[in-house]
């Protein structure tokens, strides 16, 4: 390769096959991705209010990304068959429940169906689970089976199911971050979803959770004068932390702004590509994207975040 | 390949004559451009060494400085990282290039552009560090600078690599030496990756989550890709150099270029990442077939010195590059513990990843560079740095520094990554036991730190004497004695 | 400033050669086997460039198993509706009627996204649509609006799973979706809207 031509093309060859890869094939698939629908036909994503999104701003701009992830994974998914209520047919149905939970005596299986509704055993493969649905659907039986992702990160309680490109793609910067120093923060609007909370931990981290080693971030409040009454702002805060007599502790537009984007980061709608139960009604199109209370399968544990 | 020489600059240069411009012209016109760019590079080696102490020290006491907003850990690391990433190993990395193509080539350089693309470059840096602390950073690994930072940073690479590229063209000696194909390609290489970066992820972002694909992309090409081109172009020029003995073998180093070319680019996308699957598949596979570029780095260097490691020794500024080879494949080896799937849903998103990085930036770029600045820096002004004692002493700091910052992040990464995967370790729990970890690599901040300051102060002093022999000679002419006129002087 | 005593040493010109020597075989053959297991890996774990394909899915297909069921449609329910309601226009096997109804059987417009078939019955559909190929333009008024949400869900489910169709359910919950969605609309659809909205 005695020729600097030759050496030219070599680079221009290696880097365009990795830039026609990486770099425009996603842009022609992800990249043009548009709003789709939820397995209940809503919009998703939907937009994020207008304060979220300067919200997002503050958490680029306060590099929260370098210690935050904002992406949930998945190792795999099963399948939970669940009897929602019992038929007519008790004894026939205490037959199908020992049949589909192998290794359970008869009273033992009583015992569980006093309990309903009740999760009767959980299948890899969907032909076993429509199998295990048929097989206790005697007598009027009403079961079904939910589809629940699982994970390190679901066991974790750290979301319902994994993160997909739909779930970023409004934010302008999208930052599912690489590093978890601080828990991941897909789901934090569910599971922290008072704002007030957020508020207080960005100011004193130590206060709301023990042991933490994130920093605080006092210059997202400021210390002010109180009226004869505390304003609706004002943090409430104890012990050492509270302002002295006559002043209280308010978040400044950007504290506020980072406080509402944290409590809007929900990513738990069903989609297509990444499909998940959810249990209740559907909310009304174009709704957030939060499924009413209690969505999912009831086998994940909130643990702590 | 068989390697072909053209007969007549071969036995030219096989005769010893000279080729081109004397090496002591070459040699002169480099002096100023890299002296330049190696002492501003040591300048933001101090200033990211700095920065990154404090966020070192913010891991485990997280009430330290943490008050005022431009301090908080979230703004202080990212502008150690860019800073040390464009403001050192860019910059640094181009004046030792730069070297090369004229030393190799034998062609003398026109300082002036690349000046010129220096102060740009450095300007933007400032500029860049600023912004971030103030809040404009883009919240992308590597590419954190924000637009007006990095339009400087992008205009100062093409008034520094377009002399070089013409360089590289006029040389004298066509026949080319292995480092020469790889410094090219790297030439052309940052001006793409960065330009495609700064625009459609930073300036103009793409829809969601196509930004992030396109950052990653862009900070494998630079961290392995880039660095490793200059680094390894440096490596094979001074390993044979330095040991006085023959690369072995021209073959090995082409294969070594393509198979880090063409399987370099594609890695970089996390196992995990939130894409369609095909993106972390593709960059699993390409990270795998990277042990080819580290076996026939490894290889290459093995047979160079015929087994006998102890000839890496022997030189203070080969010190340097042996080590930097060493982490090079250390690095390589954690790429592909984390993008397996076993190993890798260990390490995801811990410590581990974080000291890989490091490894390969610092490790193999940065120490790589050490070399080269030790190296090269007597040659072009003619004379010893004014403390020579300390670049051993620089040399073990820096090696000390590097195992005590990155080793304890990787096995706390371990430690971090099980207990990641145990739903019942409380998190507060997991942070609680790498903060051991953490107090350790502060330390080794702290003497990397140490090392940084003696080579600024070393390059620094040869500045001072410089500038001050320069002077020395204007003042003595200028107070010289008026001859009468009509006397013979 | 010192001068130094190897000022020779630092002025070497003599530039390292590389010498001619071959790459061993074995790191060929390293390369082959790597690319072998590359190839095999991507097969297994890539979902082939699809979009819609993330880990731990290996295709679109194998995503298809993993959809939630619904709280059972009942189709027999849903063909008795669709022969009292749709089959005098649409025909009782699904087949169209020239110049009336075109086919359902085989229709893109069936098997497709769910958020489109059920607009069609819920606001009607008029102008010109391309069904299988072939150009219709005649106008359906809006058959499903009297019907439940648990009867119109059953009937497009029959028709979706019918006379050779494979298409995913349609449930009470995703027609009440959409007939809240569409409000107090009385104006038909046309192809060119219903192909604005959202595909899943």
């Amino acid at each position: 390769m005695n020729h600097g031509p030759l050496i030219f093309l070599a680079a221009f060859i290696a880097l365009a096959g990795s830039w026609f890869g990486v770099v425009l094939t996603p842009q022609l698939n992800v990249g043009q991705l548009q709003q789709t629908n939820t397995l209940n036909g809503a919009l998703y994503p939907v937009a994020r209010p207008g304060v979220a999104q300067q919200g997002l701003q503050v958490y680029r701009a306060n590099g929260c990304v370098q210690c935050h992830s904002q992406q949930v994974g998945q190792t795999g998914t099963v399948f939970d068959v669940r009897v929602t209520e019992a038929g007519t047919n008790r004894v026939a149905l205490n037959e199908a429940l020992r049949k589909v939970k192998t290794g359970v005596s008869a009273p033992e299986a009583e015992q569980l169906l006093e309990r309903l509704p009740l999760d009767v055993a959980r299948f890899t493969n969907r032909e076993d689970a429509e199998a295990a649905v048929k097989t206790l659907g005697v007598g009027g039986t009403k079961a079904h089976f939910l589809v629940v992702p699982v994970g390190p990160d679901m066991a974790r309680g750290w979301g319902k199911r994994r993160s997909v490109a739909e779930d970023y793609l409004f934010d302008a910067p999208a930052l599912p971050g690489g590093v978890r120093i601080g828990p991941d923060l897909a789901n934090i609007g569910v599971r922290q979803p008072d704002i007030n909370w957020h508020l207080r931990h960005l100011y004193a981290p130590r206060s709301e959770v023990k042991g933490s080693t994130m920093p605080s971030y006092p210059y997202l409040f400021e210390k002010r004068r109180a009226g004869r009454e505390a304003s609706p702002d004002a943090l409430a805060l104890t012990g050492k932390l509270a302002a002295e007599k006559g002043y209280e502790i308010v978040p400044t537009a950007e504290g506020k702004a980072l406080a509402a984007y944290l409590v809007s980061l929900r990513s738990e709608a069903p989609l297509f590509i990444s499909p998940i139960s959810v249990a209740s009604a559907a909310p009304a199109g174009g709704d957030t994207n939060a499924p009413a209370g209690g969505a999912g399968a009831a086998t994940n544990a909130p643990a702590t975040k | 390949m068989i390697a072909t020489d053209t007969p007549n600059s071969s036995s030219l240069e096989a005769a010893g004559a000279a080729i081109g411009d004397p090496v002591a012209e070459v040699e002169a016109s480099s002096r100023l451009p890299v002296l330049a760019m190696f002492g501003a590079g040591a300048f933001w080696l101090v200033i990211s060494s700095v920065l990154g102490l404090i966020s070192s020290i913010k891991f485990h006491s997280p009430d330290f400085l943490a008050g005022p907003a431009w301090l908080t850990y979230g703004r202080v690391r990212p502008a150690f990282v860019d800073s040390f990433l464009y403001g050192f190993c860019l910059q640094a990395g181009l004046a030792a290039g730069l070297w090369l193509v004229a030393r190799l080539g034998r062609t003398a350089l026109r300082p002036l552009p690349i000046l010129a693309g220096a102060k740009l470059l450095n300007l933007g840096v400032i500029l860049g560090v600023i912004g971030i602390l103030q809040g404009d950073a883009s919240g992308f690994d590597a590419l954190n600078f924000p637009r007006y930072a990095a339009a400087m940073i992008f205009g100062g690479y093409v008034l520094i690599g377009v002399p070089a590229v013409l360089a590289f063209h006029r040389r004298a000696a066509r026949t080319l030496f292995v480092s020469q194909w790889f410094l090219l390609a790297a030439l052309f290489w940052f001006p793409w990756i960065y330009s495609t970066g700064s625009l459609l992820v930073v300036a103009f972002p793409l829809r969601g989550v196509a930004q992030p694909i396109i950052a990653w992309w862009y900070a494998a090409n630079f961290q392995y890709v880039w660095m490793a081109l200059v680094g390894l172009g440096i490596a094979f020029y001074l390993v044979p150099k330095v040991t006085g003995r023959e690369l072995v073998s021209h073959n090995l180093a082409l294969f070594t270029f393509w198979t880090l070319i063409l399987f370099g680019s594609w890695t970089g996308i996390p196992r995990t990442a939130p894409v369609p699957a095909y993106l972390p598949a593709i960059s699993t596979v390409t990270s795998v077939l990277s042990i080819l570029t580290l076996v026939a780095v490894a290889l290459a260097v093995w047979k160079t010195v015929d087994g006998n490691l102890g000839l890496l020794w022997g030189s203070r500024s080969l010190r340097f590059v042996a080590v930097g080879l060493a982490c090079f494949l250390a690095a390589g080896v954690m790429n592909i513990v984390e993008s397996l799937g076993t190993t890798g849903a260990i390490t995801n998103f811990t410590w581990f990843t974080i000291a890989r990085t490091h490894l390969l930036t610092y490790g193999f770029f940065a120490m790589t560079l050490f070399g080269a600045i030790y190296f090269v820096t007597p040659r072009v002004v003619g004379r010893e740095l004014p403390f020579t004692k300390w670049v051993g002493v620089h040399f073990w700091l820096a090696t000390l520094g590097m195992i005590l910052g990155w080793a304890p992040l990787a096995v706390g990464g371990i430690v971090q990554g099980r207990k990641l995967l145990d739903p019942n370790a409380a998190f507060v729990d997991i942070a609680k036991s790498t903060l051991m970890f953490l107090r350790i690599s502060t330390v080794g901040d702290l003497l990397m730190l140490a090392g940084h300051a003696l080579l600024w102060i070393n390059l620094g002093l040869l500045a001072l004497g410089l500038a001050r022999a320069a002077c020395q000679g204007f003042v003595t002419e200028a107070t010289a004695e008026v001859q009468p006129a009509g006397a013979k002087s | 400033m010192k001068v130094t005593t190897n000022q020779t040493a630092i002025m070497d010109v003599a530039e390292p050669k590389a010498v001619a020597g071959q790459v061993p075989v074995w790191l060929f053959v390293l390369g082959f086997v790597l690319l072998f297991w590359g190839m095999y890996y991507f097969d297994q774990r890539s979902g082939w460039f699809k979009t819609e394909v993330y880990a731990p899915y290996v295709s679109v297909a194998d995503l298809q198993r993993y959809q939630p069921p619904t709280g059972g449609v009942d189709l027999g329910r849903g063909k008795a509706v669709f022969e009292n309601v749709c089959a005098l226009c649409h025909n009782p096997d699904g087949a169209g009627k020239p110049n009336q109804a075109p086919p359902l059987t085989g229709s893109e417009w069936v098997t497709g996204s769910p958020a489109r078939i059920i607009r069609i019955p819920l606001a009607g559909l008029s102008g010109p649509i391309e069904v299988k190929g072939q150009q219709w333009n005649l106008s359906m008024p809006a058959m499903g609006a009297a019907l439940s949400d648990e009867d119109l869900a059953a009937t497009l489910t029959y028709m979706r799973q019918s006379w050779g169709n494979k298409a995913s359910e349609v449930t009470p919950e995703m027609v009440k979706a959409i007939r809240t969605l569409l409000g107090n609309r009385s104006q038909p659809f046309t192809a060119a809207e219903l192909l604005t909205v959202p595909e899943k």
